[in-house]
This record gives structure tokens, sequence and C-alpha cells, in this order.
């Protein structure tokens, strides 16, 4: 799992780790989500999720039944509470989705200013 | 022994602030800090007392004023949150008020009666986003108080998606 603030390099260290080129990353914000759900390397899983809630696809469930290689997901926890609600609503459901990555995952990396850190697995 | 939590929405900082308190069973104190407003909120205190349940704490609701708090002998005690409090002080009067003072005495206070101390916070400055003057007020009073707790705190530890990160001291 790869995860960290926006435009920190997240999806830089994916391609490098892993010898990847952009096309073989499906993406959350496109990509549709049965397909999502038979992809190796994932990139936005949290505007997957956000797409999920608006097909009425539980996060959560599908979350735990997700099976690859490496996933990457924007914090977006942090920061004041958005006054909308659907907005609210898709903070707190990403959450509890990378919670569930997190625990399922062997190493989470975070990646700030380009830098990773493993906050999480053996390279800690 | 003051352990402070800090992190972003539903990290699971409150777990992992009520694993820290597991191993007493008296004199255990839970602090709320949120005062309850709308629908939602209602359904945040009650997912939050599940996860308390059969823990053996008492609930006390405390929005402003932490320093009146007096409770008996060496408290256990689990403090949440810290950005409720600070938007309780800081929007209480018609006029802003820096809240700074008050939740540090209160902070101090709580600290020197209690055994153990776990105070959770959230972190509110990393969106990028540019709000109006008197939210951007509120991200910096909540900086300068997160960093100030920090400094007293024996512990600080920072959740991401339910992973410990620590910042100072140990888990």
């Amino acid at each position: 799992m790869i995860t960290g603030g926006a435009f920190q390099g997240k999806t830089e260290y994916m391609k490098k780790r892993f010898s990847l080129s952009d096309d073989e990353i499906a993406d959350g914000g496109s990509c549709d989500i049965s397909g999502l759900a038979k992809s190796r390397f994932i990139k936005h899983y949290e505007l997957a999720v956000k797409r999920m809630m608006s097909e009425t696809i539980d996060p959560l469930g599908f979350t735990e039944g997700l099976d690859c290689e490496a996933i990457e997901i924007n914090e977006i926890g942090c920061g004041i509470i958005p006054l909308d609600k659907s907005e609210r609503e898709w903070r707190e459901m990403t959450g509890r989705a990378g919670c569930i990555l997190a625990r399922k995952a062997a190493e989470v990396v975070r990646v700030c200013c380009g830098i990773p850190t493993f906050i999480k697995g053996e390279k800690h | 022994m003051l352990t402070f939590i800090t992190g972003g929405a539903k990290c699971g900082k409150s777990r992992l602030a009520e694993k820290l308190l597991d191993g007493f069973t008296d004199n255990k104190y839970y602090i709320a800090t949120m005062r309850p407003f709308g629908e939602e909120a209602f359904a945040a205190i009650e997912r939050h007392r599940k996860i308390r349940a059969g823990k053996g704490f008492e609930t006390i609701e405390k929005y402003t004023d932490l320093y009146e708090l007096e409770l008996p002998g060496k408290p256990h005690i689990l403090l949440e949150c810290m950005a409720n409090l600070c938007a309780n002080e800081m929007f209480r009067g018609k006029e802003l008020r820096d809240p700074t003072d008050i939740i540090m005495q209160g902070t101090e206070h709580l600290k020197s009666r209690a055994e153990t101390l776990v105070i959770v916070t959230n972190n509110v400055g990393s969106d990028g986003i540019n709000y109006a003057p008197e939210t951007m007020r509120y991200i910096e009073v909540m900086g300068r108080i997160n960093a100030l707790i920090a400094g007293i705190s024996d512990n600080v530890i920072e959740c991401v998606y339910g992973i410990p990160v620590i910042l100072k001291g140990k888990l």
C-alpha cells in the first residue's frame, strides 16, 4: 500500500519500485469498478471509493475482497471537516477503506515530498 | 504519562487511544468535548460509545474550561478531542478569542492529576485548501496548540490509516 498527500510522488514511486509504465496501473478515477477488482496495480483508490458510493457498491466489502500487488490511495482525511455532507461521507469512507487496506497490506509506504517512509513492513 | 495522538479523519485514533488504556479497569474516564449538533454527531457519538462499551470508562461531557475538572485519586483519562475543544473555546462568545492559554491551562491541570492521560487531536492543516479568515485562524491556532501539547507530551503518535507512527517517545 502506498499513501501520502496529493502530488507527493506516490505514482512515481510505484512505477519505479515495480518497473511499471503508466498504462499498467488502473486509475480509480476512471477504470470501471469490476475492472478494478482484477487489476494488479491501482492508483487513486480514494476516487474509486467515491465512485462506488455513487454506484451504491459497498466500498468496505469491496476493499476487503481486493487482491492486488500494489495500491495507491491519497490521504484525504486531514484538514477541516467539509461542509458538504457527501464530501464528509467520502472522506470518512476513504479513511475506513484505507484502514482495511493497511491491515491487509504486508507493507505500507507513505510518500512525502518524494521520500518514501515505511510505516509497516520489512523495510521499516 | 501523557500520550498525544494525532491524525486525520477516521484513521483509527480513538481505537488506538482506547487500547492504550485497556490495562486499566478502575478510575478510568472518557472526557468528551464534542458538543452534539445534528444527526451525524449523534451517530458518531453512538459509534464511539459502542466501541467503548464494556471497557470500563466513565464518560464526562466537558465542552469548555477543562481546568475546572476535579477527578478523584490518580485517574486514567482519555480526552477526545482537542480539535472540538479548541473550536468550542474559540467560538464561544461573539468575538473570536485565542483559546491557547485556557486550553494549555486545562491540559496541564489534567496532566498533573492523571496517572495516565491520553489526548486525541486532529490534523486539520493538511488539505491545502484556503478557507475563510476565521477558519484559517482556527487552523493556525490548532497547529500551535498541537505543537505545544506535543512539547509537554511523553509520547506523540500519528495515526495513518490505522498504523501508529511514533513521532516522539514510544508506544
